[in-house]
Order: C-alpha cells, then sequence, then structure tokens
C-alpha cells in the first residue's frame, strides 16, 4: 500500500495510517483557524467596548445587522448537514448519495457567499461604508475573513466532488470527505460564534440608544 | 517491553551496510529538478538550510553597516537617518523571520527529526515543501520592498508609525511576514502530526530524544500563536492600504492593541527560537559527555511548561505602553516564573555534564557557549521582568543585549552547534574541528565584545535604535562594533571550515559522536528512504552499549550484552 518511487517515499505503511493522520492534521489546521478567528474577536470586543468618551459605536439612524445574515446562517447550517451526510454514505458505500450530497454541500457553499454578498451590498447601499466607522468596519472585516476561508474551503470540495463523481472513495478510504466535512463544520461552528457576538454586541448598542 | 517487536540483534548493522555506499539521499536521483520539486524531507531541509544561511548573510551583513555607522556619533558611512533606521529594521526582520524562527525546524529539523524518529518521512511531504516555497516567496517580497524604497517601522512594525511611514516598502514587507509566518505554521502542523503518527513500534513519548521534545513543543507554539501574527499582519495591511481601521485612533480604534496582538505572537516567538535550540544542547550535552542525561523527563516537561508559559507573558514587552498597574504587576509576576522551566533546563545539563567523560569536540563547544550565553541572557531577561528596572532599561541597550544574548548567543549558537553536530550526517564529510573550534571561540569572543557592553551602555541609559548619541556613549560603542568585526572573522572562519569539508573533508564514519538516537544508525549521508528496516529503538540515552570503534574510525553500537535484544545476556549487562 506504501507509495515508493525514485521521487517520494511515503511515510505511512497503508491508506488507514494515512487517512488518521489526515485527520489529525485537520484537527491541528482547524486550532490554527480557530486562533485566527479567536483574535479576530478579541480584537473586537476591545473596540467596540472601549471606545474613547464621547463616541458613540453606532451613531442615531445606523442600521442595525442584516437580516440576510440570518438566512446565510440557515443556509450553512444546512450545508453542514449535506457534508455530514456524504460522510455517513461514503462510510455505507452509497455512491450516488455521496454525490448529491456533495453537490448539494458545494451548491449550498456558494449560496451561502451569494447571501453574504447580499447583506455586504444590503449595509452599503444604505450608507454603512467603511468609511463610516468602525461599526462598519468591524462588520466587513470579520464576516470578510470568514467568507475568504469559506472560498479557501471551496477548491477541496470541488476536488472532493470530482472524486466522488469517479467514485473513487470506498468505505475504507473515504479521508477527503471526512477532511472536507471537519472542515465545513469547523466554519459553521466559527460563523455560529461570530454572528453571536456581532449579534448581542450590536444589540447591547441599540439598547443603549 | 512484550509489545515491542524485537529483530534479530544484527539488524542495526543489516540497516547501514545493505546497500551500496554511493547511494544516498544527495546521490539517489540527480539534476536541479530533482531538487526542485523534491519531496524528501532530507533535501528540503537542505534547501532550507542553504536559504536560511544566506539570509543570515545577508542578515549580517546589515549588522555589521549599522554596527559601522555607530562607530561615530552623527554621520559615519551613511548621512541619513533613514538609511540608518532602515538598516536595523532590515536586519532585525531578516535574522527573526528569515532566519532564526527556520532555522532549526525547518532546516535541521526537516533533515534530522524524521530520522531521529525512525520515519521514513514527515507526514505530509507535499505540505512541507509547500513550506519551503512559502519561505522562498517570503524572502523574495522582502527583496521586492527594498527595491520599493525599504522600510523604516523596525521589525515590530507597531501602528501608528508602521500605517503612516512614507517608506514605500512597509506593504511588501507585512506581506512577506504574513506569508512567512504560514510557512512557519505549516511546519509546525507536519512536525505535530509526524511525531503523533510516525513513531516506529518502540518510540514512546519517553523514548524520544530530547531535540524531539523541543521541536514538538516548538511546534505547538508555531501553531497556535502564529495564526495571531497572520490575522494581525492583514488587518495592519489593510489599514495602511484604505487608512482604516481598527488601530487608528482617530476613529476610536486602538494602536496598543495593535501591540498586544504582536506580542501575542512574538513573545512565544521568541521561544519558537529558543527551544529547538535547548534540544540540541540536551542532545549535544548528553552525547559529548556520554552519559545518560540528568534528569530527561524534567528537560522533556520543561520545553511544555515554556511554551505554556509563553502565551501568558507578552505583556511584559507593554510595561511602558499604558497597561494598567494591575496588569503590569502579573505580567511582571508570570514572567517571572519562566525563569524556572529555564533554569531546570540549565541545572540538568551541568549535572550532566558532572562526572561525564566530556569530549570536547567542536559542537560541545558550541554548546559549552550556549551554557554561558544562556544563561546570561536569561538572568538579565529577570531585570526586564522587574517592573522598576524595566520603567528604566525599556527602549535601551540594555534590552538590545539581553535580546541578542537569548536569539544570538542561544538561539542561533545552538544551530552553529547543531549544524557542527549533524553536518558529517548530512554531508557525510568530517570538517576540521582544530579550524571549528578555534572559529567557535572567536565568534563566544566577539560576541560577548559586542554584547556585553551593550549591557553597560544600555545602563547607562543609552536609548536603543537611534542613530546619532552622546559623545560619552562612544567609547562603548567603538567595542562593541570592534567585537562585531571579530564574530565576522569567527562566522567567516565557520564557513571556511565547513565548506571546506565538502571538498577535502574526510569521509564521515555514521557515527562520528558517540550517539545512540537513530539517526547515527543509519549511513552518512544518509540513505534516500533513511531505515531499509524499521529500527530498533533503544533508550537513546544509554550510552554504555555505545563503543569507539578504531577500524571505522567512528563509534559502533553494540546491543548484545542488552537483555531487551538478546535474552540469553541477562544480568550481565555492567551495572551503569
Amino acid at each position: 500500500m506504501a507509495i515508493k518511487t525514485a521521487n517520494f517515499i511515503d511515510p505511512f505503511d497503508n491508506a488507514q495510517e494515512r487517512g488518521v493522520a489526515g485527520v489529525f492534521g485537520m484537527w491541528v489546521f482547524i486550532a490554527v483557524v480557530a486562533m485566527i478567528f479567536l483574535a479576530c474577536i478579541l480584537g473586537y470586543l476591545v473596540v467596540r467596548f472601549d471606545q474613547p468618551p464621547g463616541r458613540e459605536w453606532m451613531p442615531e439612524g445606523t442600521p442595525g445587522l442584516p437580516p440576510a445574515l440570518l438566512l446565510s446562517t440557515v443556509v450553512l447550517l444546512i450545508s453542514s448537514y449535506t457534508v455530514q451526510m456524504a460522510v455517513r454514505a461514503a462510510r455505507f458505500n452509497r455512491q450516488t448519495q455521496l454525490r448529491y450530497a456533495m453537490g448539494a454541500t458545494l451548491g449550498l457553499a456558494l449560496l451561502f457567499l451569494a447571501v453574504q454578498a447580499l447583506a455586504w451590498k444590503e449595509l452599503w447601499t444604505r450608507h454603512v461604508t467603511i468609511e463610516s466607522g468602525l461599526y462598519a468596519w468591524t462588520f466587513y472585516v470579520l464576516t470578510g475573513v470568514h467568507a475568504l476561508h469559506v472560498i479557501g474551503g471551496i477548491p477541496p470540495m470541488v476536488q472532493v466532488f470530482r472524486r466522488s463523481m469517479e467514485g473513487r472513495y470506498t468505505p475504507t478510504n473515504f479521508t477527503g470527505v471526512v477532511l472536507c466535512a471537519m472542515y465545513w463544520h469547523a466554519l459553521d461552528v466559527i460563523w455560529i460564534v461570530l454572528y453571536a457576538t456581532l449579534w448581542i454586541c450590536t444589540a447591547l448598542a441599540v439598547l443603549a440608544v | 517491553m512484550t509489545t515491542i517487536q524485537l529483530p534479530s540483534p544484527g539488524a542495526i548493522s543489516d540497516t547501514i551496510e545493505a546497500r551500496p555506499e554511493s547511494d544516498n539521499y544527495l546521490t539517489h536521483t540527480r539534476g536541479i529538478l530533482s531538487w526542485i520539486f523534491t519531496l524528501d524531507h532530507k533535501r528540503i531541509g537542505v534547501m532550507y538550510m542553504w536559504s536560511v544561511l544566506g539570509a543570515f548573510l545577508l542578515g549580517g551583513t546589515f549588522a555589521l553597516l549599522l554596527r559601522t555607522e555607530l562607530l561615530t556619533p552623527g554621520p559615519t558611512i551613511t548621512d541619513s537617518a533613514d538609511t540608518y533606521n532602515q538598516w536595523f529594521t532590515l536586519h532585525g526582520a531578516i535574522m527573526v523571520f528569515l532566519v532564526i524562527i527556520p532555522s532549526i525546524p525547518a532546516a535541521l529539523g526537516n533533515i534530522i527529526m524524521p530520522i531521529m524518529l525512525g520515519a521514513k518521512d514527515v507526514a505530509f511531504p507535499r505540505l512541507n515543501l509547500f513550506s519551503y516555497y512559502l519561505w522562498v516567496t517570503g524572502a523574495i517580497l522582502c527583496i521586492v520592498s527594498l527595491s520599493m524604497g525599504g522600510f523604516d517601522t523596525g521589525w515590530t512594525f507597531y501602528t501608528p508609525y508602521s500605517t503612516t511611514t512614507t517608506a514605500g516598502g512597509v506593504i511588501p514587507v507585512l506581506t512577506a511576514a504574513f506569508v512567512l509566518g504560514f510557512s512557519s505554521i505549516f511546519t509546525g502542523l507536519n512536525f505535530i502530526v509526524t511525531v503523533h503518527k510516525l513513531r516506529p513500534p518502540g518510540m514512546t513519548w519517553f523514548r524520544m530524544p530530547l531535540f524531539l521534545w523541543s521541536i514538538y513543543a516548538t511546534a505547538i507554539i508555531q501553531v497556535l500563536a502564529t495564526p495571531v501574527l497572520g490575522i494581525t499582519l492583514l488587518l495592519l495591511i489593510v489599514e495602511r492600504t484604505v487608512n482604516i481601521g481598527i488601530f487608528n485612533p482617530s476613529m476610536g480604534g486602538d494602536p496598543v492593541l495593535y501591540q498586544h496582538f504582536f506580542w501575542f505572537y512574538s513573545h512565544p516567538a521568541v521561544y519558537i527560537m529558543i527551544l529547538p535550540a535547548m534540544g540540541i544542547i540536551s542532545d549535544i550535552i548528553a552525547i559529548n559527555s556520554h552519559r545518560a542525561i540528568f534528569g530527561y523527563r524534567f528537560i522533556a516537561f520543561s520545553s511544555i511548561a515554556i511554551a505554556m508559559f509563553s502565551f501568558i507573558v507578552w505583556g511584559h514587552h507593554m510595561f511602558t505602553s499604558g497597561q494598567s498597574a494591575l496588569m503590569n504587576t502579573l505580567f511582571s509576576a508570570i514572567s517571572f516564573s519562566v525563569a524556572i522551566p529555564s533554569a531546570v533546563k540549565v541545572f540538568n545539563w551541568i549535572a550532566t555534564l558532572y562526572k561525564g567523560s566530556v569530549s570536547l569536540t567542536t559542537p560541545m563547544w558550541y554548546a559549552l557557549a550556549f551554557l554561558f550565553l544562556f544563561t546570561i541572557g536569561g538572568l538579565t531577561g529577570l531585570h526586564l521582568a522587574t517592573l522598576s528596572t524595566d520603567v528604566h532599561l525599556h527602549d535601551t541597550y540594555f534590552v538590545v543585549a539581553h535580546f541578542h544574548y537569548v536569539m544570538m548567543g542561544s538561539a542561533l549558537i545552538g544551530m552553529i552547534g547543531g549544524l557542527h553536530h549533524w553536518w558529517p550526517k548530512i554531508f557525510g564529510r568530517m570538517y576540521d574541528q582544530r579550524l571549528g573550534t578555534i572559529a567557535c571561540w572567536i565568534i563566544f569572543i566577539g560576541f560577548n565584545v559586542t554584547f556585553f557592553t551593550q549591557f553597560i551602555l544600555g545602563s547607562q541609559g543609552m536609548p536603543r535604535r537611534y542613530y546619532d548619541y552622546q559623545p560619552e556613549f562612544q567609547i562603548y560603542h567603538v567595542i562593541s562594533t570592534i567585537g562585531s568585526y571579530i564574530m565576522a572573522v569567527g562566522f567567516t572562519l565557520t564557513a571556511i571550515t565547513l565548506f571546506g569539508s565538502l571538498v577535502n573533508g574526510k569521509k564521515a564514519p555514521a557515527n562520528p559522536w558517540g550517539g545512540r538516537s537513530l539517526e547515527w544508525q543509519c549511513a552518512s549521508p544518509p540513505p534516500f528512504d533513511n531505515f531499509a528496516k524499521a529500527p530498533r529503538v533503544g533508550d537513546c540515552y544509554d550510552f554504555t552499549v555505545v563503543h569507539w570503534d578504531p577500524k571505522i574510525g567512528g563509534y559502533r553500537v553494540d546491543e548484545s550484552n542488552d537483555p531487551e535484544v538478546n535474552p540469553a545476556a541477562q544480568g550481565t549487562k555492567a551495572a551503569h
């Protein structure tokens, strides 16, 4: 099982071991991503609650968070469900279901990005631009950094989708699907924490006004 | 012990002799493309090594330039203070991001770590090569930033100066640091997974050589701290581009928040630099004392403890940045506690030397130099962690001297020591040890002349990063500059020694120093696949089975008396 050519020595003895290491590596990578967002959220909280006296976080008339975010949250949650469905399908060798589930996840990922873009457009047309102040700035940065991670997840997902169309995943070897699902769930959880933080902090500002 | 699969007693010598001598990782495939696209951890490590040494030459040149400028107050070799600012910034940024951080983990770690562990490669060879090319991209961006007008922010890129300075190269260099950060993250990720998942049977956690423990602790920091730097630099790049952001006080942002973010990474980064060096020193001292390392578990756990502490002490860089008195006190107290695991290591190394049969090889001289320099560097850290003294010493040459003792006197000396330690393994050639030892002494003397003087300079109030100074400081600056020239001579001699060995060095035996860990049990240079058969993992600090063999001019591991290998020999093993 271990691959050995003139240029490459597979450090693993078989695909199972490679898969286990891949999953472990993905956990470490998720820790990396989590640290990025932890820093983002802490930075946001500091500027949000440590404004100089006399400066309002949301001046009178500033619109709150776009309602489209609720929709995108639902879309992301559903995509988490479909990607998990893909993992189960691969485990039980249900190839057709695997293809549909991966295809659906890919579609939902693109839909999520489209809805996020709508949310940005909505705020922007209501004159909440990056020049409006840190309320707007932090909103665009936080959602933007998350969107970048979603965009970064799409090429591997396309790859997994392509491989599932080729029927390359077997019940003993479907690490690619699992890694995809792990990353996707992580982005989902991060989004929920991010959205909750934004929502609570914005609501506090609205209440204070 | 029953769970370990034991091959026959002859297995180890089989692994060394099983194939033609000429077939090793350097000669296995040929042509420049076989290097550019290699996935072999040893070749990637060698490419890292040359690249890092190249960057070291560049960073060292800037160091010599700025030391020369400081020979006299006012203009010496440049009329422009801006040029001087760019020199020290480049010196710092190159040395930190391009040299010291990748030097041990990415260069020596890549070459040695999998062999030491008994693995065929790191867990993700492609990711490993990708990390290297990220490093190359970062290096190119640094050079691009030079051609775009350079940068004068200091390597710390403090806001609001970094967002407002007119120097044209700030954005490329921030991008460079960002890219280099990801290079470091992926190396760390690779090493964590390798240590967890690629230990062969018998290589338990507590049989790992201490170098592996320190590389592992380093990898944890790389993975958890570097992302914070990444996002911070990204925010800084955007903020500098559009002039809006959370570090901009005119918008209600907080420039000190940048310092918190930066040091949340950059303090742990100090341990990314020093921990691997500590690992190298542990192994060099044990091997050259031919004596089991004293307090193995204490040293191993102190690496992990240092890694943990490193995340909660960043505020000691900001005692004068307007932190509250309470925060300052807490950070000061926690910073003191880092001294404990560091001291545990130093005492254990000294205890290992005690009653050891010390061979004064070139790597051992570097290890001894490390002991002196690290102790001075570590203890002067306590002056800086003490609030009442730090208020005076902050941003003076005292700080410069302190961190050079740790970063250069310890991390870099550890790296050069490791280079001498594994050079025969990497290239299969012995260097002239007399020349190497003389070079080590010249560097050691030059180093102390340069930087001990700066402790005095700093305690008398000379601020760091200044182009001009009061005439009363000149004598110290002159001494310090002379020291830097002495070091330049020492490093040149080191280069002559090492490169000379490639031309006319004696062929190196598999085990020139008497090591017991696995990398000394495969040929020098190692074969392409490291081990033909899975090697037997022994106690890597039990040197009683390592014997000098005059026939091969090196050491040989003879385990025939080891009951673990040869049950018939039960009880005959000498009671060491």
